[in-house]
Formats: C-alpha cells, sequence, structure tokens
C-alpha cells in the first residue's frame, strides 16, 4: 500500500518539524494549562468532592479527562492548521505535486497531530505526577487508546481543514462540536451521576467511551463495557482515516 | 518510464469552472526533448492546461498521458516525470531555503543525503548557496524565482513545465535564466514554458502553441510561425488581437 516510503517519512518529518519548531506554542501550553487544572480543580476545589462509587478522589477522576483532553485538541489543531495554512499559501501543491497517493498524504500529514498529541497527553500525566502518587494501570490498552483518539481527531483536523475557506470557520468545528462534545463525554464528571435522562444522552457521545477507555486504562475503573470502547475507538479511528482519505482522492477543495 | 517519443499527450479536453468552459476540446501533443512555447492571451487557459497535466486541476473529459502514462488513472508515475515552476511563489513558511529543497527531493522519494547535496548543488546553480538557510520571506522576487527552479528542478524531472518562468526578472537574471533552459533542453529535458514575452518564446523555443478562449488555434514548428512574419505578429493574427 506504501510504494513510497522516503516520500511518507519525508512528509511524517516535515510535519513534526513543523510543531517542534513553534513548541511554545503547540508543545508547552498544555503542561501549564493542566498544571493549573489540577491545582484548582484537583486540589484547591477537588478535596471538598466527595465521590461515590468510583472509587477514585476528583484529581484521580480528572487526569485521565484532562489526558483526554489535551490528546485530541493537539491531534485536532495540529493537522488542521498545518493543512490549512497549507492551503491558504498554497504550498500544499508540493505534497499534491509529488509522486505520493492519497493514502500516503493522509498518512504523512497525520504523523503531526499524532506526535503531537501523544507528546501533550503524556505531559499532562508526568505534571499528575507531581500531585498523585498515579501509574498507568494498563499500558497497552492505554498506548492503543491515545493512538486511535490522536488519529481519529488528527483527521477530523484535516476534515475541517478542507472545509474552512476562513481561520473562523477553522475554529467552527473545535468550538461547536468537539469541545461539547468532550466536556459532555465525561471528562470532569461521571456520566453515573448524571440525571437518568442525560444518561441515557451521554451515552450515543462516543467521546465518552474514549474518555471511559482511557480512564480504564490508566486507573482501572470503568462504568460501561471496555469492549464497546475498544471497538468505538478501532471503528472511528480507520472510518475517519478512509473517509479523509477519499476526500483528498476526490480534491475536495484541494484541487480546481 | 515507457519508451514513449510522446512526453506530453493531450486529446480532447474539456474543462469547466462551474458554468464557464475554460477548455474547449483542446488536443495537442508535446515531443520527447522539445522546447514547447505555450502562448495565449490572459484568461486562455494557459494555467489551467498546466494544471491538468499535472493533476492540479480535474477535468470533464478528455485525456492527458505523460510519456504514455495516464495523468488520472497512473498519477504517482506521472508525477514523478515533471517538475512544475508555477507563476505564484507558493512555499512552506515554516522551513529555510535549503530545508525545503531537501524536503521536496524527500516527497519526490530522494533519499536525505542525495536530497540535501542536490539541494546545495541547485542553490550554487542559482547563486543563492549563501542564503541556503534564510527562510523564501527574507529573498527579494528575483531571488525567489530561482528557488521556484531550484524545487522545480529539485527531482531531476524528465518534463519542466515552467508557467512564466522570467515574470519580473531583470535582465541579467532573465539571460542567466535562459541560458541555463537552453542547456537543460540540451541535455534532453522537454520544456513546456508559457509567456508573455515573444522574444522569449522565440529565442528559446522550438515549436509553439497558441491558444485563445480555451481552443487551440494554431500550433507548428517555429521557423514556420515566423517564416512570414515575426511571431508577435503571428500571434496577433492567431488570437484576434489588435496591436
Amino acid at each position: 500500500m506504501i510504494t513510497n516510503p522516503i516520500g511518507v517519512a519525508a512528509l511524517m518529518r516535515r510535519e513534526i518539524y513543523r510543531f517542534m519548531s513553534v513548541a511554545g506554542q503547540t508543545i508547552l501550553p498544555p503542561v501549564v494549562n493542566s498544571l493549573l487544572f489540577m491545582f484548582i480543580f484537583g486540589v484547591a476545589v477537588g478535596q471538598r468532592i466527595t465521590f461515590h462509587g468510583t472509587g477514585l478522589t476528583y484529581l484521580e477522576f480528572i487526569v485521565p479527562g484532562l489526558m483526554v483532553m489535551h490528546l485530541i485538541s493537539g491531534s485536532y489543531e495540529n493537522t488542521s492548521s498545518s493543512l490549512f495554512i497549507a492551503r491558504w499559501h498554497n504550498h500544499i501543491q508540493e505534497v499534491l505535486l509529488a509522486p505520493l497517493s492519497y493514502f500516503e498524504m493522509v498518512l504523512g500529514l497525520l504523523a503531526g497531530g499524532v506526535v503531537r498529541g501523544v507528546i501533550v497527553c503524556i505531559e499532562v500525566f508526568i505534571v499528575s505526577v507531581f500531585f498523585l502518587h498515579t501509574e498507568i494501570y494498563h499500558p497497552l490498552l492505554f498506548l492503543y487508546f491515545i493512538v486511535t483518539i490522536s488519529v481519529i481527531f488528527a483527521c477530523a483536523g484535516m476534515m475541517g481543514a478542507l472545509w474552512a475557506e476562513d481561520f473562523s470557520m477553522l475554529s467552527t468545528w473545535n468550538v461547536y462540536i468537539i469541545v461539547p462534545l468532550v466536556l459532555l463525554g465525561g471528562v470532569f464528571h461521571p456520566v453515573s451521576g448524571l440525571p437518568v435522562i442525560a444518561q441515557k444522552i451521554s451515552h450515543f457521545n462516543p467521546l465518552f467511551y474514549l474518555v471511559s477507555g482511557v480512564r480504564y486504562s490508566v486507573t482501572g475503573m470503568i462504568d460501561v463495557s471496555l469492549l464497546i470502547c475498544i471497538t468505538i475507538a478501532f471503528v472511528l479511528s480507520i472510518g475517519f482515516f478512509f473517509l479523509t482519505v477519499l476526500l483528498f482522492k476526490m480534491g475536495y477543495k484541494l484541487r480546481t | 518510464m515507457r519508451n514513449s517519443e510522446i512526453a506530453i499527450s493531450i486529446k480532447g479536453l474539456v474543462k469547466y469552472y462551474r458554468d464557464f468552459q475554460a477548455l474547449r476540446n483542446v488536443t495537442f501533443q508535446v515531443n520527447r526533448g522539445d522546447f514547447f512555447a505555450f502562448l495565449g492571451p490572459n484568461g486562455a487557459g494557459k494555467t489551467t492546461t498546466i494544471n491538468t497535466i499535472t493533476g492540479l486541476s480535474q477535468y470533464q473529459s478528455g485525456s492527458v498521458q505523460v510519456f504514455g502514462y495516464d495523468t488520472k488513472r497512473n498519477y504517482i508515475q506521472t508525477r514523478r516525470l515533471i517538475g512544475l515552476c508555477a507563476q505564484e511563489f507558493n512555499f512552506d513558511p515554516y522551513l529555510s531555503i535549503h530545508q525545503l529543497l531537501k524536503y521536496q527531493a524527500g516527497y519526490f522519494g530522494v533519499s536525505a543525503f542525495q536530497a540535501s547535496r542536490r539541494a546545495d548543488e541547485l542553490l550554487e546553480r542559482f547563486q543563492l548557496r549563501d542564503k541556503r538557510n534564510l527562510k523564501h520571506r527574507a529573498l527579494s522576487g528575483g531571488m525567489k524565482k530561482r528557488l521556484a527552479l531550484c524545487r522545480a528542478l529539485i527531482h531531476d524531472p524528465e518534463i519542466l513545465i515552467l508557467d512564466e518562468p522570467t515574470a519580473g526578472c531583470d535582465l541579467e537574471l532573465k539571460f542567466r535564466i535562459w541560458d541555463y533552459l537552453k542547456q537543460l533542453n540540451n541535455e534532453g529535458k522537454t520544456i513546456f514554458l508559457t509567456t508573455h514575452y515573444m522574444e522569449e518564446a522565440e529565442r528559446l523555443c522550438k515549436t509553439i502553441g497558441i491558444i485563445n478562449h480555451g481552443s487551440i488555434v494554431r500550433i507548428g514548428n517555429k521557423k514556420d510561425f515566423i517564416k512570414e512574419k515575426n511571431l508577435e505578429a503571428a500571434f496577433l493574427e492567431a488570437t484576434g488581437l489588435e496591436h
């Protein structure tokens, strides 16, 4: 399926180089952000919150949620800004003129989003070590979930970048769809604590299963079927990937 | 590469931008090793034709082949054979010019070591070596033009497509680019050039095609064009434009 491995590797390196060259805007902010979150919500406010049934303190509960939140925003923002700026300046032609299949193009562009997402997710975990005695309960599952989630949102970022005509449109998906789904997916609260109707609605939110999967792999605590979480992460990552490849193949807003 | 003596073959090409028909049954071919000038007034369809050859534009009907490979079905092979120097300066803003060439070569499957060497050679040849660590924004217009040529040549393509390569260049740079293009053509590269400078086409090219309102209005050997009158007069006559 890969006929030009050097080309794919070059595109991957370029995407990683791009966000590393602006690390102050891409890699460091999640550290500051998660430090503040953990201090305010975990230490200052969290000690007054009593949790029943989860077996976790509030801080232990929100750390996996914060990891997913930064994983998603890092992956999404990386590919959306990289591809949109490439369209805006029209240097996307450098890639479109190259002997890369559409599968290879998406794979190469995806790399920056996945690597950035994984880096910021691990950063948040490292920050949590200063507040908690914590360890990854199931490292392989953790790896599975962070890779599949970053693939899903790196692809969503590319789709957003193709759809957007200007910078305000670029943030639309993030502000109106992704952030609400993430926050309602159980990042800061156990869904089981919601009213019954809200619990039922939450079960239609795919982010609920992705957050639950990561929370299980970090803490060992889960209130939904793990198999469903694994399946949803797999199906969405494959689905989003091939949908993005299809958009590239169609030349959607890439070719006139 | 297939053993084809025809570098570019376009048959019955039709292209619409919504309701506007940009190309009307365009048919022509460019032989291997030719230096082909593609002339026409602004908006005639020159860049659209180039974009269909390179795959940057889709088309409604017809076919485009590069050395016998169809640009839709075998797009990976055809892209490997083409180097494009576009009209606009569309360089990656995050990279220095040396990195830019190196990555571009990488996309074409050139190993990192070879890519770095080739980038240095081209920067030397186009007198940009001392600017290798700068970003393109720090370059003058003429330097950007040379960088665009370096980028088009970085993977040593068989066909070089140049969309107004000397527009905005001073005389010295123009002559230097002409000399280099002639040398490349003598080495066997097929060159497809669009220009508004009749002198450029007359000096460099062997074959000339004229497009107007999306249709090819005249095509042939340069000698036939200038047998009776100069190229400018032939161009004005073919396009129906008045002096």
